[in-house]
């Protein structure tokens, strides 16, 4: 206990302590309110009107420094209702300046007038002409905005580059950073990098005066700050390539990827149908996407990435290489083809080639008896104890050939793809199957479905003999060292590098020996290849192949799809050859296949 | 008996004037903060001023309950209390509902409620309770601990919840200490210490280290009277850190900097000034010393407090509080709008609901955090001094009510009330004028809000109930 004198003077201090706090704040009051007469002034021109001082986004590249994606500026106009002349303002001139229509004014007014205070967007995308016109006429309350605009110089790459659009309700409550009328990439490149494409927001807070004209910056522009234009991107595509894989393409549906496999750089990526990207910017394009949204053809759809398709006899080299490693299959194995395989009532047609045969031929010919012995040795495999563990070993290989899962590439909206599993089978057959019951898994169909992407990563597996790089898109950032460090990691597959030799070996041979792949030779170079055709009960056979070139220090692997193409050496592999031969040599030396691939048209009965 | 006489017997009818007076002056604020000329049913309830109209209503109720109450159930139920506002506080952490960042609140339905409003009124009975205790003597350790204790297990709770700006009103319990008589020179480095905190990015980890051993010294030298030791202490401190720092530098150079070896010598010598303090028998060395460590591992960890404990918008508040960052739509432009709004208001004003800055929404939370901005741009320099002489008389009655109480529980408790009033009226006040960095706390018996005019309510008529006793009694003797 204190006694009464001591708590007496702590009293007094404490009292002493209170009044000198209110004798500060009133201090600070009488500064405030009576000496300085700058808030006053403030106060009376306090009509401050924050504008957002939007970045120009990001540019993209292609690999060799070409303009895949430009900005262009153009002005957003904007209006303050409370702003607003009150004896009324010259609307046709304001329309016919702009460009908009009498009742979209009227409806954007009535709109601003819930709250006048507030500024409303009226019409965006207004030229550079346009815009010093208005501010000559100058109607008050209405002032416009510095933005930036997507432009494509080459108008490729619709689905591969992705457009940009205004945020919507959903992505502001995912991302609180956006603001209304923000432009955010929606696919493709501009999805996946938004966060370096976009830029930081910069604003300028001007005083406004009661005539809504601008008076200055307030307090001297101390609270503005600049906007930061958003980092360039250099892609790994090469523009040229792409041009002609989009020509080439055009009037089938389907997909064709090429990689570099010593890298994992897509050079090409082409979805068809594909649209023209400048067709999703500016006013129009409210139609022009629900234009391609009704079109039957799905064109927004990026099948490189996203579509599953079978892959048909592609896919028997990725079987000839698990039977390599299980043991089960040596190069030298000689298996009988009588136009197929028989076992019981179960057959599995093939073409007339000669019989029996080892396994390069079997590659290079692509004989569909020879992966069946191959697949059931390897599912009925004596080290297993079931037909089911034996299945289970095999699905490990196939996804470690980046099949039923995402390669984690840098398109976000990736597809993974599917390889059934045991469990699936269990399900559908009640647990009664075994190897016959699941035999057209190996020749690439049945239930299994592969990206576009995946299969041309699977090229570059075996052009690398062994492993692949995660595919991806962009080679610089401006102003990073590096890209993602995923990129440069090597994957192997659960496949030894040595057991790679006799496939690529048969996979040449089938190009320039004795397969079926013999359309895809080029002049001086050793290209490998692989057909495939996948029977589909929708119509007729798709179309596919995949390929890499040269045999050694393959600079391309490339893979084509098209959909009821029919045979895959009838127009994926001309594809995928001129492709080559472009980017190996800059020419063309077979003009007419380039007419004949272009005049060819797939008729697509429901589309 | 006096227990048979009205609940108003003894009832300090001055404070609960001043009380009434500040709550409509609240209310009108409140009013023209959120009036809306296009409204055609000004009496709806859907407006803020009518809301706070039900809340005033409610908040009267409750001190009419409060004044019921005996006394002595204030006392009695100090402890359960307190317990019981830590379990709130708890499960508002673990349950409630996170609004701007801070996970503090209960919901039910559209009516929000903060534990923490309780858990002040909690804090300060059990604090009143552990002072009041007979032969407690605030200056001996063990007493000083349980008093730190009792503080700071609510605050630290407060802290995880990220409202760290309600957490700090429980430090304005320090008035109450002082009064209890804590050492004057204890209360220094402890106010020191919490200004060092809010400025350390400003100064170096040098200066830093030597304005803390200088004033722990002096404080000590201050509260044992020792002064020439002491100097020599100092003195031989700096000497020997130079000569280490030459030597060591002479051995290998640039291996040790003067920072460094000033650190080893102050280490080396904590464990000479344990030895002295041992054989001197001066407790309140190991306070200080515990202070001055404390205060070592706190401000190396500024940082890291700063980054993970506050929020950046905290963060933000502070930074841009001491001019070292501008944020141009952020804090800073609001608390530049809430001065253009008091500052335009002049002598007297521009009448009632006729300010521009507030009804035109430049001034952010006008109803709520900023409603002081209300009276200042409406009624002027005169307006405001009224609000502010109405709440300086309103805290400075509470001292005096806590001085005539011939209970240390009532004194301790008013004085408590006090220091919660006057820290709100700080904070707040000094944040609109641009004195203080912003925190949301409530001006009080002011701001929009019901559970927080009901707490501080309640806080209030504690005080007044237990006062009430206390004149009753002596009425009744004479």
């Amino acid at each position: 206990m204190i006694d009464n004198s001591e708590g007496y003077g702590r009293m007094r201090t404490l009292q002493c302590v209170v009044l000198l706090i209110f004798a500060m704040i009133v201090g600070r009051l009488i500064y405030l309110q009576l000496i300085d007469e700058h808030y006053k002034t403030l106060a009376k021109t306090n009509a401050l009107r924050s504008v957002v001082q939007y970045p120009s986004r990001g540019e993209v590249y292609d690999r060799n420094g070409e303009y895949l994606v430009q900005s262009r500026v153009c002005y957003d106009l904007m209006v303050v209702y409370r702003e607003i002349d009150k004896q009324g303002f010259d609307t046709t001139r304001l329309c016919a300046i702009t460009g908009v229509t009498k009742s979209r004014l009227k409806r954007e007014l009535t709109n601003a007038r819930m709250r006048p205070r507030a500024p409303r967007l009226v019409a965006s995308y207004i030229s550079t002409e346009d815009k010093l016109r208005l501010d000559e006429c100058s109607f008050p309350g209405f002032y416009t905005v510095y933005r930036t605009m997507r432009e494509y110089p080459r108008k490729i790459g619709g689905n591969l580059l992705g457009y940009v659009g205004e945020v919507n309700a959903d992505m502001l409550k995912r991302y609180p950073d956006y603001r209304a009328g923000d432009y955010v990439g929606m696919s493709g490149v501009e999805r996946s990098y938004e966060s370096l494409l976009k830029g930081v927001k910069g604003v300028k807070i001007q005083e406004i005066d009661t005539h809504g004209a601008i008076k200055g910056a307030y307090m001297e522009g101390r609270f503005d700050s600049l906007p930061e234009s958003g980092r360039y991107l250099k892609t790994t595509i090469d523009a040229r390539l792409q041009l002609l894989g989009e020509e080439l393409m055009r009037g089938k549906i389907g997909a064709a990827v090429a990689i570099e496999p010593s890298t994992g750089e897509i050079l090409m990526m082409v979805s068809s149908p594909s649209y023209d990207p400048d067709e999703l910017l500016g006013r129009n394009r409210g139609n022009h996407y629900m234009e391609l949204l009704r079109n039957r053809r799905n064109p927004l759809f990026n099948r490189a990435v996203k579509a599953k398709y079978p892959p048909g006899s592609t896919f028997k080299v990725v079987q000839g290489l698990i039977g390599l490693q299980e043991g089960v299959l040596r190069p030298s194995d000689i298996h009988p083809c009588n136009m197929g395989y028989h076992v019981g009532r179960h057959k599995m047609a093939c073409h007339a080639h000669a019989s029996p045969l080892d396994l390069r031929y079997a590659v290079s010919t692509s004989c569909n008896a020879y992966f069946c012995y191959v697949f059931r040795d390897i599912l009925d495999n004596k080290k297993y104890d079931s037909v089911k563990e034996g299945f289970d070993v095999w699905r490990d290989y196939v996804e470690s050939f980046g099949f039923g899962r995402k390669l984690g590439s840098d398109f976000l909206d990736e597809g993974s793809g599917y390889v059934p599993t045991s469990e699936f089978y269990d399900r559908r057959y009640r647990g009664a199957w075994n190897s016959v019951t699941v035999l057209s898994l190996s020749i690439g169909q049945g239930e299994l479905g592969c990206t576009p992407l995946q299969l041309a990563n699977l090229a570059c597996i075996l052009a690398n003999r062994g492993y692949y790089y995660i595919p991806h898109i962009v080679k610089e950032i401006e102003g990073r060292d590096s890209i993602d460090r995923r990129f440069y990691e090597r994957h192997y597959t659960k496949v030894d590098p040595k057991h790679f030799e006799p496939i690529v070996e048969g996979m040449w041979r089938g190009v320039h020996v004795d397969g079926t792949s013999r359309r895809a030779r080029l002049e001086g170079w050793n290209v490998c290849g692989k057909t495939g055709t996948a029977q589909n009960p929708h119509g007729r056979d798709h179309s596919t192949f995949m390929s890499f070139a040269p045999k050694d220090n393959p600079k391309i692997a490339i893979s084509v799809y098209v959909e009821n193409g029919g045979f895959g050496a009838t127009i994926a592999l001309p594809i995928a050859s001129l492709l080559e031969e472009y980017y190996l040599t800059d020419t063309i030396r077979r003009p007419e296949m380039v007419d004949w691939v272009k005049n060819m048209n797939i008729y697509y009965p429901n589309k | 008996m006096s227990r048979h006489n009205s609940i108003f017997e003894g009832v300090d009818f001055g404070t609960v004037l001043l009380y009434v007076l500040i709550v409509l002056a609240g209310w009108l604020s409140i009013t023209s903060a959120s009036f809306d000329e296009d409204t055609a049913d000004i009496f709806s309830f859907s407006h803020f001023y009518m809301k706070q109209f039900v809340w005033i209503g409610m908040a009267w109720v409750t001190a009419l309950v409060v004044l019921l109450l005996d006394e002595r159930f204030y006392h009695m139920f100090a402890y359960p209390a307190y317990i019981g506002g830590i379990l709130l506080l708890v499960a508002a952490l673990l349950f409630g509902r996170e609004v701007n960042g801070a996970k503090a609140w209960f919901e039910f339905g559209s009516f929000r409620v903060q534990p923490v409003e309780f858990a002040k009124i909690a804090t300060a009975l059990a604090l009143a309770r552990v002072m009041s205790t007979y032969s407690f003597s605030i200056n001996r350790p063990g007493n000083l601990v349980k008093v730190a204790m009792v503080i700071c297990i609510p605050l630290g709770i407060i802290v995880l919840q990220n409202d760290t700006g309600s957490g700090i009103v429980l430090c304005s319990f320090l008035f109450v200490l002082y009064r209890e008589g804590l050492n004057k020179w204890l209360c220094i480095p402890v106010l020191l210490i919490a200004a060092l905190f809010i400025i350390s990015f400003l100064l170096s980890p040098m200066t830093l280290l030597l304005i803390s051993i200088v004033v722990c010294t002096l404080s000590e030298a201050m509260m044992n009277g020792e002064w020439k030791s002491r100097i020599i202490y100092l003195a031989s401190l700096a000497l020997s850190s130079i000569l280490l720092c030459i030597v060591v530098n002479f051995v290998s150079p640039g291996a040790m900097s003067l920072y460094h070896s000033l650190l080893t010598v102050t280490l080396l010598s904590l464990v000479v000034v344990v030895i002295y303090a041992f054989r001197s028998t001066l407790n309140n060395i190991f306070i200080i010393l515990g202070l001055f460590i404390g205060t070592m591992v706190f401000l190396p960890t500024t940082d890291y407090i700063f980054n993970s404990i506050l929020k950046p918008h905290q963060q933000n508040r502070i930074l841009s509080f001491l001019g070292i960052i501008n944020d141009p739509l952020g804090t800073d432009y609001n608390v530049n709008q809430s001065k253009i709004a008091i500052g335009s208001g002049g002598w007297l004003g521009k009448g009632f609901l006729q300010g521009t800055q507030i009804k035109y929404g430049f001034v952010p939370e006008r109803h709520t955090d900023f409603i002081f901005c209300t009276p200042c741009e409406e009624w002027g320099f005169v307006g405001a001094m009224v609000v502010l002489s109405l709440l300086c008389m309103l805290i400075l009655r509470l001292m005096r009510m806590g001085e005539r109480q011939e209970e240390p529980f009532g004194r301790i408790y008013c004085y408590c009330v006090a220091a919660i009033l006057l820290f709100h009226v700080l904070v707040n006040v000094g944040m609109t004028i641009g004195l203080m960095p912003v925190m949301g706390i409530p001006l009080p018996f002011m701001s929009y809000g019901g559970s927080s005019l009901i707490a501080f309510t309640i806080l209030l008529f504690i005080a007044i109930r237990l006062d009430a006793s206390t004149r009753q009694f002596s009425l009744n003797r004479i």
